[in-house]
């Protein structure tokens, strides 16, 4: 069975309709193929679902014997080393369909850079159009949305290049910051938290930030700071998401 | 757009968040799980007392037999707490997890037992009769049935025909063809095009 064969097996093997030589065959291209395997854990959480609407309780007695085997059940051993890193797959997921997403904008900041173009002002007199156009262009690029902590209101999106060192955010929907404050980005590294930006909702509640990303991320944070900004963050975490290794 | 001199604004901080503190919005039964993979038993009652109607009703569907369906159900909780050790969020929700772990021991239940024959259209199907003791997985349940209801009513009549004789059903793509008469590479793009419409309905989380 080729590549292409076990590409199209993910949803099939997300309801256990393979047999057992294509779920080995599967299993085993599933290790090095990172579009299948966000595809399968979106599958399976589908089909959870269709197997949460049978819920039904068993009979009572059921509990006792459970119980008394897996007094009796040596557990396995856990996965050590580096790997360990609990990611949960719904960002995952979401990083994959936010990318359609951005690619989306990305193509109508290029029409953005286009129509400057024909009123004579150059195609680089956008730079945030220009730096998500480059940004996304990039082998290397990723996008992430940032996961809402609590229930403060907006939207954002980042999208980076570890090769190119930029990276832009979107934001939408955010409200003015409280009087005194205003919101400002992270780029959190396991060494550090690095101060980017204080963000200025335009009135619409539309932010569009490009920056330079001097390192990897392993996580995006926006919080509330005072309002000239503060080099250590001092505030509440509005969003914050960890960057998938 | 209004920003305020951004280069000066990027100045290095220590350990303002070690990434570790960052916690974000979790699994609500992911504790127990943890504390499950320490060898807490009572945290693993905990886990079997919420699990159970969601684990047995799979179980139950896909196998009929009751009796069959309780033996295959101890195996799943059983393998539960045996790999609770290695149990990862990235595989999705603690109820994702045993759902999916559910239903492919009851496939593969099924499929070992009675390999030669169509369980389709054989034998007497019994009776499986719910406990009406847990009120509360009723009402989480009655959700999901009208969720699930509404995501299978958004898929074309064949694509849910060969998604429910998979899941529910417990068929291989293959047997799906021959009980639908259809080859099998139709079979294989219904049930990849009904997934993706249900991933998208569902919300692609319980």
């Amino acid at each position: 069975m080729n590549a292409s064969d076990l590409h199209h097996l993910s949803a099939a093997y997300a309801l256990d309709a393979v047999d057992t030589d294509e779920r080995e065959a599967f299993e085993e291209h599933l290790a090095s193929c990172e579009v299948c395997r966000a595809d399968v854990a979106g599958f399976q959480s589908a089909s959870a679902t269709l197997g949460a609407s049978l819920a039904m309780a068993p009979a009572p007695s059921l509990r006792a014997e459970v119980l008394a085997k897996i007094s009796a059940t040596r557990q396995d051993a856990p996965v050590t080393g580096p790997s360990v890193v609990s990611l949960d797959a719904v960002r995952k997921r979401r990083r994959v369909a936010w990318t359609a997403g951005l690619a989306g904008a990305a193509a109508a900041a290029v029409a953005a850079v286009i129509s400057i173009s024909a009123l004579d002002r150059g195609p680089s007199t956008d730079p945030f159009a220009v730096d998500l156009a480059t940004v996304m262009e990039q082998s290397d690029s990723e996008v992430l949305d940032l996961a809402v902590q609590g229930d403060a209101p907006g939207e954002f999106r980042v999208a980076w290049s570890n090769s190119l060192g930029r990276a832009v955010l979107i934001g939408e929907n955010l409200p003015p910051a409280p009087d005194g404050k205003a919101y400002e980005l992270w780029l959190i590294t396991p060494d550090e938290s690095m101060a980017m930006y204080v963000l200025d909702p335009a009135e619409d509640g539309d932010v569009h930030v490009s920056l330079d990303a001097p390192a990897a991320p392993s996580a995006w944070a926006i919080t509330v700071e005072p309002a000239e900004g503060s080099a250590t963050a001092t505030g509440e975490i509005i969003f914050v998401s960890n960057v998938t290794a | 757009m209004p920003l305020r001199n951004p280069e000066s604004r990027r100045r290095r901080t220590e350990g303002v968040f070690a990434v570790a503190e960052i916690a974000l919005p979790n699994d609500p039964h992911a504790g127990l799980v943890a504390r499950a993979a320490r060898g807490d038993e009572s945290a693993f009652t905990d886990l079997y007392d919420l699990l159970a109607p969601l684990v047995y009703g799979v179980i139950a569907r896909v196998v009929r037999d009751p009796s069959m369906a309780e033996e295959v159900t101890q195996e799943v909780f059983v393998e539960l707490w045996r790999t609770a050790p290695r149990y990862d969020l990235e595989r999705g929700s603690v109820r994702s997890w045993a759902t999916t772990v559910a239903h492919r021991r009851a496939v593969d239940r099924v499929r070992s037992e009675q390999a030669a024959r169509d369980r389709h259209d054989r034998d007497g199907r019994q009776t499986i009769t719910a406990n009406h003791d847990l009120v509360a997985h009723e009402v989480e349940s009655n959700i999901d049935r009208t969720r699930v209801r509404r995501a299978l009513e958004s898929l074309s009549a064949t694509q849910r025909e060969a998604v429910e004789l998979a899941y529910f059903g417990g068929h291989t793509y293959r047997e799906v063809a021959v009980l639908l008469g259809v080859p099998e590479g139709t079979v294989k793009t219904r049930i990849r095009d009904g997934m993706i419409r249900l991933r998208d309905e569902l919300g692609g989380e319980q």
